[in-house]
C-alpha cells in the first residue's frame, strides 16, 4: 500500500511541476469561464423571453369565454443546466399551441402562412446559428481530453527512454502497483483542473441574479462532474495503453494526438453528416403528406354528411333554424355559420350572431361532430408528424454511430443528465400532446361539446376555472441518472477495457 | 542551401508516423466528402433540378400575368426568386440550413369585400407584392449537426497536421543535439527556418493536392461538376487558400518550437492555440457579439409591423370600421368606392393606401434583415482574428456559399425590385389609356405585356470579398513568419 502511495505521489508531483500542467490549468479555466459567461448571458435572454411568453399566454387565457376559445400555449422553460451543456436548448421549437382540433407537428422549414402549431419565439437572428455554441462540456470534451493524453503519453514509454523505468522496476515494486499508481497519480493531477473549472463555472452561473439553481440542479452538476472525471480517465487510460504499446514517447504522442483529433472532432461529424446525406429513413415529401391530410379531411366530411343525411339534413348549416327577419331573408346579418377548411390541414368553422335562434339541433349535431373531429385531428397528426419522426429516427441513427467515439458518449451522457439532449426535446413535444389529451378529456368530462357555451356566450361564458394546467417536471437526479445510464456504462466499459489492456500489456512488457 | 535543408526535412518527414497517419486520413476524408456530396441526398444535381424547376415556374408566372395585363403583373410581382445553387458546395458548405434558397417576390394573398347598401362598392384585390425574406428554421441540435465534412473541415485538420509536423522541428533537433551540428555549418539561421518551413509545407501540400485530385475525380464521376474555366480557377484559388492556411500554421508551429525548450511544451501550447483558433474563439465570439448588440426578435418586429399596418387600416378602413371579418358596420371610409379605370380619384385613394401599407411592410422587412446581416457581419469581421475563420470565409466566398453570398443575393434582389418597378412604370407611360396610378391594378395599363420584355433577374457573383480575406491570410503569414524568424534568431542552441 505504501509503495502504491509512493508511485502515486511521484507521478502527481512530476505532472504538477510540468509547464503543461500550468498551461492546461490556466487555459481550461479561462475558456470555461468565458464559455459560461457567454452562455449565462444567452440563458438570461431566453429566460426573459420565456417569462414574457408565459405572461402573454396567461393574459390571453383570461379572455377565453367559450370552449372553442381554448388555445393553450405550452412553452419550453429554459433549462439552467443548458449553461453547462447547451444541447438542444437553442434549437427546435419552444412554443406549442395546444388546441383540441389542431394537430401538433413541425416542419423542417417554415414559410409564412401555414397553420403550424409549433413555433420558435424570441429568436432574434437565425443566421447567428452559423456559429457553434461552445459550452463547458464542449471545452471539457476537447481540451480536457487533450490534457489527459498529454499527461499520459510518456508515463511508460517516456520513462523507458529516460531509463528510469528500469530503475523503478528493479525495486521490489510489483508491476501492477506501478500501473495502478501511475493511473491514480495521473488522475489525481487532472482532478484539480476538472474541479476548479467546474466550480468556477458554477460560481459564475450562480452570480447571475436571474438564474436559480436548486438543490436538484446542483446534484446534477455533481453528476456531470463525476461523468467528466470518468471521461478524462478514459483518455488517460488510452494514453497509458499507447504508452505501453509503443517504444518511443514521440510515437505515443503522435498516435494519441491522431486518435484524439479523430475521436473528438472527426468521427461524429463524419458519421452525422453521412447519415443526413444518405438517410436510412427517407421522409415523405411535404406534398405527399399534405395530400394525405386533405384526403383525410374529405373522409371526415363524408362521414359527417352521412350522419347528417340520416338525420335528414343536407349540410351542417341547416341544423340551425335561422331567425328570419320581416322580409324573409335568412342568415345574412342575423347570424352566420360556415364550415371551411381554413388551412387545409385542419377543419374549422365559424358560428356567429345566433341571437334568438333555435340551436338545439346544432348542439346535438356538434356533440356528434366535435369528438369525431378530434379523432380525425389525431389521425391528421399521425400523418403530419411522420416526416419529423423520420428525421428523428435518422438523427438517432447518427447518434448511435457517433457512440463509437467515447468523446461523443460523454457528450450524450451529459446531455441526458442535464436534460438538454434530443430525447428531452422530444419529451417536451410529447408532453404538449399529453396536455392536449388532458384538455380533450376535460372537455369530454364536462360534456362541453353539447353546451351552448361551446360556441356562444349569450347564456353565460364557459367555466374554465378548472381547465388543466400544463406542467413539465424536470427530471430528478435518479431519473437523469437512469436516462444517462447506458452512456455512463459505455464509458465505464471503455475504462475497464482500457485499464485491463494497459495492465496486461504492462505485465507482459519486455524491458530491453 | 535552403533547398538542401528542405529536401532533408522532407525525407525525414516521409518516414515519420504522422505522415503515414495523414496519408491514411486525408484520402479517406476526401473520398468521403466526394461520395457524400456527389451521391448523397439533396446533392448538387437535385438542387439544380429544383432551381431549374423554380426558374421555369417563375417564367410561366410572368407569362401568365403579363398576358393578363400590365396592371395585373404590377401587383402580383415577378415571382419567387431562387438562388442559384453553387456547384462548389462540397468545398465550403457554409451552414446552408440557416440560409434560405430563395426570396419571395410575389403576392400570394387576396382580399375582398362585398358591397354594402350602396355605400360600399364590392372590390377584390391582390397585393401589391412586397419583397419578403423567408426564414429557415431548423431543428438540428448540437454542434455535430452543423459541422459539414467539406474542404473547410479538411483544411482545419490540415492546420492540425501542420502543427504535428512542426512542433518538434526546432525543439526536437535541439534536444537531440543535431541543431548545434547544423548551426556549426555556414548556414544562416533564417535559411534553416525557411528550409524547414518549405519542407513541412511540401510534405503537407503534396498529399493534399493528390487528395483534392482524387476528390475531384469522384465528384466528376458523379456528374455533379463540370469543369469550365471559372470553376477550375476557383478550385485553384482554393488550393492557394489551403496553402496560405497551412503555411501560417507552419510558422506558428516553428515559432513555438523555437521559443520553447522542450518539444512537449511546444505541442501543448500549439494544441491549445489550435483548439482555440479552430473551435472556441470564433464560435464564442460569434455568440458574444449576438448578445452584445441585441436586435429585436422576429416576433417583436412582426408585432410592431402588425401594429403599424393596423394603424394604416384604421386610417383607410378598406373594409369599413369593422375590419375584414366584421359583418356590418359604419362604412364611411375613404375607400368607399372601388378603384376603376373610370374613377381616377378613388383609384388615387387606393394608391395612397397601398403605398402606405407596402411602404411599412417593405421598410420593416428590409430593416430587420439588414440588422440581422449587420450583426452577422460584425461577428464575422471580429472572428477573422482567427486564421481558420478567415480561411473558412474565403473558401465560402470562392464557392459562393454561406451568408455573404446570400447577402449579395438579397442586395441584387432589391436592385431587381427597383428595376421591375421602373419597368412597370415605363411600360405604363407608353399606354395613353392608362391612368398612370401605381400601384393599383386599375390605375395602370390593362394591355398585355410582352413577357420577353420583362427584365430578367440575373445573379452576379462577386468574389471581391475574398480579396480582403486573402490579404488577411497573407498578413497572418507575414506576421507569423517574422515572429518565428525573430524567435528562432533569439533562441539558444542548447
Amino acid at each position: 500500500m505504501h509503495t502504491l502511495w509512493l508511485v502515486i505521489q511521484r507521478e502527481f508531483v512530476s505532472n504538477v511541476l510540468t509547464s503543461r500542467f500550468m498551461i492546461g490549468f490556466i487555459v481550461c479555466l479561462l475558456s470555461t469561464a468565458v464559455a459560461v459567461f457567454v452562455q449565462v448571458d444567452d440563458h438570461e435572454k431566453r429566460l426573459v423571453g420565456y417569462n414574457t411568453a408565459i405572461r402573454e399566454s396567461q393574459a390571453e387565457a383570461k379572455n377565453w369565454k367559450l370552449y372553442t376559445d381554448i388555445s393553450a400555449k405550452v412553452h419550453r422553460k429554459p433549462n439552467p443546466l443548458g449553461i453547462f451543456n447547451i444541447g438542444m436548448e437553442t434549437s427546435g421549437v419552444n412554443t406549442v399551441v395546444v388546441e383540441p382540433d389542431k394537430p401538433i407537428w413541425r416542419r423542417d422549414s417554415s414559410s409564412p402562412g401555414w397553420g403550424e402549431t409549433t413555433r420558435k419565439i424570441g429568436a432574434d437572428n437565425p443566421f447567428l446559428a452559423m456559429f457553434l455554441s461552445v459550452d463547458v462540456v464542449f471545452i471539457f470534451k476537447i481540451v480536457l481530453s487533450a490534457l489527459a493524453v498529454l499527461f499520459a503519453y510518456n508515463t511508460i514509454s517516456g520513462e523507458r527512454e529516460d531509463g528510469t523505468l528500469k530503475l523503478v522496476l528493479s525495486n521490489s515494486i510489483p508491476r501492477d502497483t506501478v500501473v495502478l499508481g501511475k493511473y491514480l497519480g495521473g488522475m489525481l493531477s487532472l482532478f484539480p483542473i476538472v474541479v476548479v473549472s467546474l466550480i468556477v463555472a458554477l460560481l459564475l452561473a450562480l452570480s447571475s441574479p436571474d438564474i436559480a439553481f436548486n438543490g436538484n440542479d446542483i446534484a446534477h452538476v455533481v453528476l456531470i462532474f463525476a461523468v467528466s472525471l470518468l471521461y478524462v480517465s478514459t483518455w488517460y487510460l488510452l494514453g497509458l495503453l499507447l504508452s505501453v504499446w509503443t517504444k518511443e514517447a514521440t510515437t505515443t504522442l503522435i498516435l494519441s494526438m491522431f486518435l484524439w483529433v479523430i475521436l473528438t472532432s472527426v468521427h461524429a461529424n463524419v458519421a452525422t453528416f453521412a447519415v443526413t446525406k444518405f438517410s436510412p429513413h427517407k421522409p415523405d415529401s411535404e406534398e405527399k403528406v399534405f395530400q394525405q391530410t386533405i384526403q383525410l379531411w374529405n373522409d371526415f366530411r363524408k362521414e359527417r354528411d352521412d350522419y347528417l343525411k340520416k338525420r335528414g339534413y343536407d349540410s351542417p348549416t341547416e341544423t340551425v333554424s335561422w331567425h328570419r327577419d320581416e322580409k324573409g331573408r335568412s342568415g345574412g346579418s342575423a347570424g352566420t355559420f360556415s364550415m371551411s377548411a381554413q388551412w387545409f390541414l385542419t377543419e374549422s368553422y365559424q358560428i356567429r350572431n345566433l341571437k334568438g335562434t333555435d340551436v338545439s339541433v346544432l348542439q346535438e349535431f356538434l356533440s356528434y361532430q366535435e369528438p369525431l373531429r378530434i379523432v380525425y385531428t389525431d389521425r391528421a397528426e399521425e400523418i403530419l408528424r411522420k416526416p419529423a419522426d423520420d428525421r428523428e429516427r435518422n438523427a438517432k441513427f447518427a447518434d448511435f454511430l457517433s457512440r463509437i467515439s467515447f468523446a461523443d458518449v460523454y457528450r450524450f451522457a451529459v446531455g441526458a443528465i442535464s436534460g438538454t439532449d434530443r430525447q428531452s426535446y422530444n419529451d417536451f413535444l410529447e408532453s404538449s400532446r399529453t396536455h392536449k389529451r388532458e384538455i380533450v378529456e376535460y372537455l369530454k368530462d364536462k360534456k362541453a361539446f353539447s353546451t351552448r357555451a361551446w360556441f356562444s356566450d349569450e347564456q353565460g361564458a364557459a367555466d374554465l376555472a378548472d381547465l388543466p394546467v400544463y406542467r413539465y417536471q424536470r427530471f430528478s437526479l435518479s431519473e437523469s441518472f437512469s436516462r444517462a445510464s447506458v452512456d455512463i456504462l459505455i464509458l465505464l466499459a471503455w475504462n475497464i477495457v482500457l485499464f485491463m489492456l494497459a495492465y496486461v500489456s504492462f505485465l507482459r512488457y519486455e524491458m530491453s | 542551401m535552403i533547398l538542401h535543408i528542405a529536401k532533408k526535412e522532407i525525407h525525414y518527414n516521409l518516414t515519420t508516423l504522422r505522415f503515414a497517419l495523414m496519408v491514411i486520413l486525408l484520402p479517406v476524408l476526401m473520398i468521403a466528402n466526394a461520395l457524400i456530396y456527389g451521391y448523397g441526398d439533396d446533392g448538387y444535381i437535385t438542387q439544380v433540378n429544383a432551381y431549374n424547376k423554380q426558374v421555369e415556374k417563375k417564367l410561366s408566372h410572368v407569362e401568365t400575368y403579363a398576358a393578363q395585363g400590365l396592371g395585373e403583373l404590377a401587383v402580383i410581382g415577378p415571382g419567387d426568386m431562387p438562388k442559384r445553387p453553387s456547384p462548389l458546395k462540397f468545398s465550403a458548405n457554409g451552414t446552408d440550413e440557416v440560409i434560405p434558397r430563395y426570396v419571395i417576390m410575389q403576392e400570394y394573398g387576396t382580399a375582398s369585400r362585398s358591397a354594402k347598401a350602396g355605400k360600399f362598392e364590392a372590390y377584390a384585390w391582390k397585393g401589391p407584392w412586397t419583397l419578403r425574406y423567408p426564414l429557415n428554421s431548423f431543428d438540428e441540435g448540437s454542434a455535430t449537426h452543423r459541422i459539414k465534412i467539406d474542404w473547410v473541415f479538411i483544411g482545419v485538420l490540415m492546420s492540425f497536421f501542420a502543427i504535428l509536423f512542426t512542433f518538434d522541428a526546432v525543439a526536437g533537433e535541439r534536444s537531440s543535439g543535431t541543431l548545434s551540428l547544423m548551426m556549426s555549418n555556414t548556414v544562416s539561421r533564417s535559411q534553416v527556418l525557411l528550409g524547414k518551413s518549405i519542407g513541412a509545407f511540401l510534405t503537407l501540400m503534396v498529399p493534399l493536392v493528390i487528395g483534392i485530385l482524387m476528390n475531384l475525380l469522384v465528384i466528376q464521376l458523379s456528374g455533379s461538376l463540370s469543369f469550365d474555366s471559372g470553376t477550375s480557377l476557383r478550385i485553384l484559388g482554393m488550393v492557394g487558400l489551403f496553402g496560405l492556411l497551412i503555411s501560417a500554421f507552419i510558422f506558428v508551429g516553428l515559432f513555438f518550437s523555437s521559443r520553447v525548450s522542450n518539444a512537449i511544451t511546444s505541442l501543448v501550447w500549439l494544441l491549445l492555440t489550435w483548439v482555440f483558433l479552430a473551435f472556441v474563439f470564433p464560435n464564442l465570439l460569434g455568440i458574444f457579439v449576438g448578445n452584445l448588440n441585441p436586435i429585436p426578435s422576429v416576433d417583436e418586429v412582426s408585432l410592431s409591423r402588425e401594429a403599424q399596418l393596423n394603424q394604416i387600416m384604421d386610417q383607410f378602413q378598406p373594409w369599413g370600421a369593422y375590419g375584414p371579418w366584421g359583418g356590418s358596420g359604419e362604412t364611411s371610409s375613404k375607400l368607399n368606392q372601388a378603384p376603376s379605370t373610370e374613377n381616377p380619384s378613388a383609384t388615387r385613394q387606393w394608391a395612397t393606401y397601398f403605398t402606405a401599407q407596402k411602404g411599412i411592410e417593405t421598410k420593416s422587412l428590409d430593416e430587420h434583415i439588414d440588422k440581422q446581416f449587420r450583426q452577422v457581419q460584425l461577428a464575422r469581421d471580429l472572428t477573422q482574428v482567427s486564421p481558420i475563420a478567415t480561411f473558412q470565409y474565403a473558401m465560402e466566398g470562392l464557392a459562393n456559399t454561406g451568408i455573404v453570398s446570400y447577402m449579395n443575393f438579397v442586395k441584387q434582389a432589391r436592385r431587381y425590385r427597383q428595376t421591375f418597378i421602373d419597368f412597370i412604370k415605363t411600360e405604363d407611360r407608353n399606354d395613353p389609356e392608362s391612368l398612370h396610378i401605381y400601384p393599383v391594378k386599375e390605375g395602370l395599363s390593362q394591355k398585355p405585356v410582352d413577357p420577353d420584355a420583362v427584365p430578367v433577374f440575373e445573379e452576379r457573383v462577386s468574389y471581391r470579398s475574398v480579396l480582403s480575406q486573402v490579404g488577411l491570410l497573407v498578413l497572418f503569414n507575414l506576421l507569423f513568419f517574422i515572429v518565428a524568424q525573430v524567435s528562432f534568431l533569439m533562441s539558444e542552441i542548447k
